[in-house]
């Protein structure tokens, strides 16, 4: 059962990552719409991850540690080329807020 | 033996790719935990992390699955986590026109957000079929094999590293670190807001379904920016 899930759950994701690819040039989007498509991963991207970052246990509550280590991380990233040093940032940066008195 | 041009581009995409794909390591590593975590065997994580091999849809049906709902139910999320692929597989599409069929489904496989954000620039604009074949393959097939070694990593690692390290954080600032660079443009960084705002309206919405208007919104959003940028620029 659990491996039956597995290969459905793989169908699910290689069918639409194939989808067009597969397709070619049999089926054409749009010009305007191909334009418009390159936004979809900053898109997604945000949509994946800014619910993450501000909504706590279902509600939106901004001020929260999340917060903290996200703005320290993309900090690093603006200012260093480092890969590693938004990572450590953003792990500083959450456990010291979890663990400052009252936070 | 692979033609030069196919090793030239598979060289630049490699490249292009490697400081990004650090972002992958500790995505990964919080996947094995996560998937141990729901009580699978190293077997059974490392099973799902070759059929399934998409860090989302992967930690998005575990707590369905740990809580034994309906199949059709985790199939339809897992899709519903995956439907912006069918947006990239279009965007990127035209990048494969020359690729014999096994390739392009060996191609959407292997397809992931991070190589796609990577490498759509210059699939789209290079003419060399297999130039863009190695550029496309050479960092898909990296990040496929650090997703591998890195998600076992993290299945044996899930009993050392105590739970309030809070290491999924970890898998939220690698999504970030690929949205930075991509938001430096004022259309893209306009698509992050409103994706992202949308996102959080809509967040109960059933099936996380809300990411999907989200994703649709941001995209509007841009491309209305994009547009409205061209006409004050122009004389």
């Amino acid at each position: 059962m659990l491996w039956l899930t597995f290969i459905l759950a793989g169908l699910a994701t290689t069918l639409p990552r194939a989808s067009f690819i597969v397709l070619g040039g049999r089926v054409r989007l749009p010009p305007t719409l191909q334009r418009a498509l390159r936004y979809a991963p900053a898109a997604a991207l945000a949509a994946i991850v800014v619910p993450d970052v501000l909504v706590v246990a279902g509600d939106f509550a901004p001020l929260n540690p999340n917060l903290a280590g996200v703005s320290a991380a993309v900090a690093a990233a603006l200012l260093s080329r480092n890969p590693w040093l938004p990572f450590i940032a953003g792990m500083v940066a959450l456990h010291a807020l979890r663990w400052l008195p009252g936070g | 033996m692979p033609s030069a041009s196919f090793r030239a581009g598979a060289r630049e995409g490699f490249l292009a790719f490697l400081p990004l794909s650090v972002g992958l390591v500790p995505w990964a590593m919080v996947t094995g935990m996560a998937m141990v975590g729901a009580g699978f065997t190293p077997v059974q994580a490392m099973g799902m992390n070759f059929i399934v091999f998409a860090g989302t849809a992967q930690l998005g049906t575990l707590p369905l699955i740990v809580a034994g709902v309906p199949l059709w139910l985790i199939v339809v999320t897992a899709l519903a986590l995956n439907l912006r692929f069918v947006i990239f597989s279009a965007a990127i599409a035209p990048g494969f026109r020359g690729a014999a069929l096994p390739m392009r489904w060996f191609a959407g496989h292997l397809l992931t957000d991070g190589v796609f954000a990577c490498c759509l620039e210059k699939m789209l604009a290079v003419d060399d079929s297999r130039w863009r074949l190695g550029y496309y393959l050479a960092p898909s097939i990296w990040s496929w094999a650090l997703w591998q070694v890195f998600t076992l990593i993290g299945v044996f690692a899930a009993g050392v590293i105590p739970k309030h390290w809070s290491l999924e954080f970890m898998a939220t600032i690698a999504l970030l670190m690929l949205l930075v660079p991509l938001a430096r443009q004022r259309p893209m960084l306009v698509a992050a807001a409103a994706a992202g705002a949308t996102a959080v309206v809509l967040r109960g919405m059933p099936l996380r379904l809300g990411l999907i208007v989200a994703i649709a919104v941001g995209i509007g959003a841009g491309f209305a920016a994009e547009h409205w940028q061209d006409k004050e620029e122009a004389p």
